[in-house]
């Protein structure tokens, strides 16, 4: 998964739990300069933990909606329901507009990845997938694997069209005790 | 504005003005030998073959159930919120898209890239109704700021440098932009549209899948720009071509294995969509989207059921067939398409932008079969192409000149060989001396003069044979040699050195002598009718069933005979056991050498002169022989030196090269300029068509390296 993340521009890390993963977020930004952060998926436990952080650095972490803030997200911190090993994809219910708009519009976006969740190719996600796609209720879904990117400039590779420039995986190793 | 040539006079001048850019014909070359040399790495571990069987299979089996699928996916889109409607043809289309966008009070438009779109001609049509369109994709921005279409249909501005881009986002930001940093006008793009799609009322994308089962949509993209046009504003429109539906998720899970591949050399793009139905959404007053779907038609229902055509709708868009084409790569895809671009546009532009725009373009192919070979969902592009030009010539009710004279002439064998023995008087005066003609008489035009032509035998190799047939006692192998008319007329020599190679063997060589051309050049010329009946006088001369072997010494009549008389004749033809029977015992030169005799490096002296190999497209392609004649080059005792693009295409195409002179011309220059990258002195072949245009080139530029047929190379060192 790593490797395959690697190859497509994404940065991969290690983690062991949450608290890693809100650190990872506030060092980022403050590093890149930014100023917000929006965050889906949490506790409301790890909400406390995460806006308190924020605050140590002066950052702001963004409230719902997030359509209001459309203009200004640096980065998003969001979970993942699976991964996939082959190509070294994420794969995110994307439904809840929200976590379109932290995925899409955040200049970084981080991702919190349990390890127990990746799976080795897409065939393999199918039964899921399609148990989502079947359900009468409507839904947006999606894979994505590395950071946005265009080659219609001369074939010349850039990264960061219109979506995030960088995409950060941390993947979270559970306890085996 | 798209301006495809109506007539062949101002083609030829489109095509001239495209040779002759020279930013485009680095980039078309630098992209042509990238795409090619990354792509097998890229399928590391995929069973390319398999898996464009089964999706092949998987599409046709859904064809006869198009409007099924529809019916279905509509009640599961609709369950979840989302309208779908049927437009019958484009204009249509372009009005429902336009109600739709009136109902909702809509100003604002962004759009992500979709070649369905691009054919319907949808921005024109919402302009002119007052709205205003932003594309997002950051080639089609650029093309649409350029008032241009795309010329390829996954990299729609690969027309264009750096610098053309610059000049327009340096008009468009009204700052001047550093046009050698591409990482920075990418990100122009980046600021100038992002306030856009927050301000956007509706979007408008189209689709790679419409899954049946579910409902849903799947959308294969890398920029991310279509996340945000179907995200950002309140209204959501997907325009969709029939073609894309799909039973089940299975069916796109399997494409998706190929897509990426062969479109842009990626395992899988950045961003695979999935939208079912009308998702949550801030900027609607219901917090619902607006969601529609539009089925487009414009013929290709009627498309699906042509038992000729149909297969043609399998194509899901990846561009590939552009991109190993020799022809696109010289002038690019404004030149060689309408809206759809490449081998596949040449067909489907008939059926959905008329003939008036297919009419000339649709005779720029030169069958090389690269594009059959790489297409992902086995379509046979060059036989579909060959069809489409038929139809083009059947709905105009006109045969050209050139298609009457072939077909009069090639009928009637005694005639045709009566022609090309008059050929040797008319052309003698031309050759000075030696066996080239190096100036062409002045009423041929000079773009015919880029090759040295040869002349054509005193005695052909049918009158020779009288005296060159030996009886073989207690023979392994009967073998009837089929000649094909340039061996036969031209290169008599090729066949005689194939005789001396046989010697050893105990092979029984005959000549049937009432055979004639194999019949490619009466197909190539859409003459279908002609290369039947062709077909049935061969079989009567040579009658298969008296030999072991059918072998021929030219790789276009080879894969001709063996794969194209199957696909000319009726299914329920009474000759099609007799042609099978033909065609199975049809054989190349080398493989006869060295799979069925076998031969050993003991039979011949060793030179170690550098050879480079050129391989024929109906060699390699047609007939999927490329290890043979390379092993025969090493066991003849000589050295065999790689040249880049050995697999390409030498430009000769028949009459192709006659045709479209040009073209020809420079797909020749870059074959023998690949050929002196290498330490070879001598260059070989196995067509005597290849050998034809590799040799005038190589004359006609004094160039050293010698070209040769590999039967003759053989014949030079053999004991």
């Amino acid at each position: 998964m790593k490797q395959r993340a690697e190859t497509v521009q994404a940065i991969v890390s290690k983690i062991t739990t949450m608290e890693q993963a809100f650190r990872y977020t506030v060092d980022l930004t403050q590093k890149q300069g930014g100023k917000t952060v929006a965050a889906s998926g949490l506790t409301s436990d790890e909400v406390r933990f995460l806006k308190k952080a924020c605050e140590t650095f002066q950052l702001e972490l963004l409230d719902f909606p997030l359509k209001l803030h459309a203009g200004g997200i640096h980065t998003s911190l969001t979970p993942v329901d699976w991964g996939i090993a082959e190509t070294g994809t994420l794969v995110i219910d994307s439904s809840s507009e929200d976590v379109r708009i932290a995925t899409m519009l955040a200049e970084t976006h981080i991702v919190v990845l349990p390890a127990s969740k990746i799976k080795p190719d897409s065939e393999s996600l199918e039964a899921e997938l399609n148990a989502v796609l079947m359900a009468d209720t409507p839904s947006y879904y999606a894979f994505i694997t590395g950071a946005s990117r265009t080659a219609d400039i001369e074939r010349v590779l850039a990264i960061g069209v219109h979506g995030p420039q960088e995409l950060h995986i941390l993947i979270v190793k559970e306890d085996r005790e | 504005m798209i301006k495809t040539a109506q007539d062949m006079k101002s083609y030829k001048k489109q095509l001239k003005e495209a040779l002759s850019d020279q930013f485009l014909r680095a980039a078309l070359d630098n992209f042509y030998t990238a795409y090619r040399e990354n792509r097998p790495a890229v399928y590391d571990g995929i069973d390319f073959e398999g898996i464009k069987k089964e999706i092949a299979a998987g599409k046709d089996g859904a064809l006869p159930y198009l409007e099924d699928l529809y019916e279905e996916f509509k009640v599961h889109a609709e369950t979840a919120g989302a309208k779908v409607h049927i437009a019958k043809n484009a204009q249509q289309a372009n009005e429902i898209i336009t109600a739709i966008a009136k109902e909702n009070h809509v100003e604002k438009i962004v759009k992500a890239k979709s070649m369905t779109a691009e054919e319907t001609f949808l921005n024109d049509h919402l302009e002119k109704e007052g709205f205003t369109v932003t594309e997002t994709d950051l080639g089609e921005w650029i093309i649409q700021l350029r008032k241009e279409g795309p010329s390829h249909m996954v990299l729609p501005a690969i027309h264009l440098s750096r610098h053309q881009v610059g000049d327009l986002f340096a008009d468009v930001t009204g700052k001047k932009q550093n046009s050698e940093d591409i990482d920075k006008l990418v990100k122009v793009a980046r600021q100038e549209l992002r306030p856009t799609y927050l301000a956007a009322d509706m979007g408008i994308t189209g689709a790679n899948f419409a899954i049946a089962e579910s409902g849903a949509l799947g959308l294969v993209t890398n920029e991310g720009n279509m996340r945000l046009v179907t995200t950002m504003p309140r209204v959501h429109v997907a325009l969709v071509g029939f073609d894309k539906l799909i039973p089940d998720l299975r069916t796109m899970l399997r494409i998706l294995k190929v897509l990426p591949r062969n479109a842009t050399g990626q395992a899988i793009t950045s961003y695979v969509t999935w939208i079912k139905g009308a998702v949550e959404c801030g900027a609607s007053p219901s917090n619902r989207k607006v969601m529609h779907i539009v089925f487009l038609d414009n013929g290709r229902l009627a498309l699906a059921k042509d038992p000729v055509f149909s297969p043609a709708l399998r194509c899901i868009r990846c561009g590939a067939c552009a991109n190993v084409c020799p022809v696109y790569s010289k002038v690019g895809g404004h030149k060689y398409g309408h809206v759809y671009i490449g081998a596949i546009g040449l067909i489907l532009t008939l059926f959905y932008h008329g003939i008036e725009n297919d009419r000339v373009i649709v005779q720029n192919c030169i069958n090389c079969q690269a594009c059959r070979e790489v297409c992902p969902v086995d379509i046979d592009l060059p036989h579909l192409i060959k069809k489409t030009y038929r139809a083009v010539l059947d709905q105009d009710g006109k045969t050209p000149a050139k298609n009457l004279i072939l077909s009069r002439v090639m009928k009637n064998r005694r005639l045709f060989h009566f022609i090309l023995r008059q050929g040797y008087l008319a052309q003698k005066p031309l050759a000075q001396k030696g066996s080239m003609i190096r100036h062409l008489p002045n009423f041929f035009e000079k773009r015919h003069g880029f090759r040295s032509l040869p002349v054509i035998a005193e005695t052909p190799f049918r009158d020779q044979w009288k005296h060159l047939r030996k009886q073989v006692v207690r023979p392994k192998y009967t073998v009837a040699l089929f000649a094909g008319c340039a061996v036969d007329f031209i290169y008599p020599e090729h066949a005689r050195a194939l005789l001396t190679l046989l010697e050893r063997h105990r092979v029984q060589v005959e000549f049937p002598k009432d055979q004639t051309c194999c019949g490619l050049p009466a197909l190539m010329a859409a003459e279908e009718e002609t290369a039947q009946e062709v077909a049935l006088q061969n079989i009567r001369a040579v009658q298969p069933e008296n030999y072991d072997y059918i072998l021929t010494l030219c790789a276009s009549c080879a894969s001709h005979l063996k794969h194209n008389n199957s696909k000319i004749f009726k299914k329920n033809s009474g000759w099609l056991g007799k042609l099978k029977e033909f065609s199975d015992k049809i054989i190349d030169f080398s493989s006869f050498m060295v799979k069925v005799l076998d031969v050993s490096s003991d039979e011949f002296k060793a030179t170690h002169k550098k050879v480079a190999y050129h391989a024929p497209c109906h060699l390699c392609r047609g007939l999927q022989v490329t290890t043979e004649p390379r092993k025969l080059i090493q066991l003849a005792g000589y050295t065999y030196v790689r040249s880049k693009d050995e697999d390409v295409c030498c430009g000769f195409g028949g009459s192709y090269s006659i045709d479209f002179p040009e073209i020809s011309a420079e797909i020749l220059k870059k074959k023998l300029d690949n050929v002196e990258d290498t330490p070879a002195e001598l260059l070989v072949t196995d067509c005597p068509g290849c050998v034809l245009q590799l040799r005038g080139g190589m004359d006609k530029r004094r160039g050293k390296i010698q070209v040769k047929h590999i039967a003759e190379l053989l014949a030079e060192t053999v004991f």
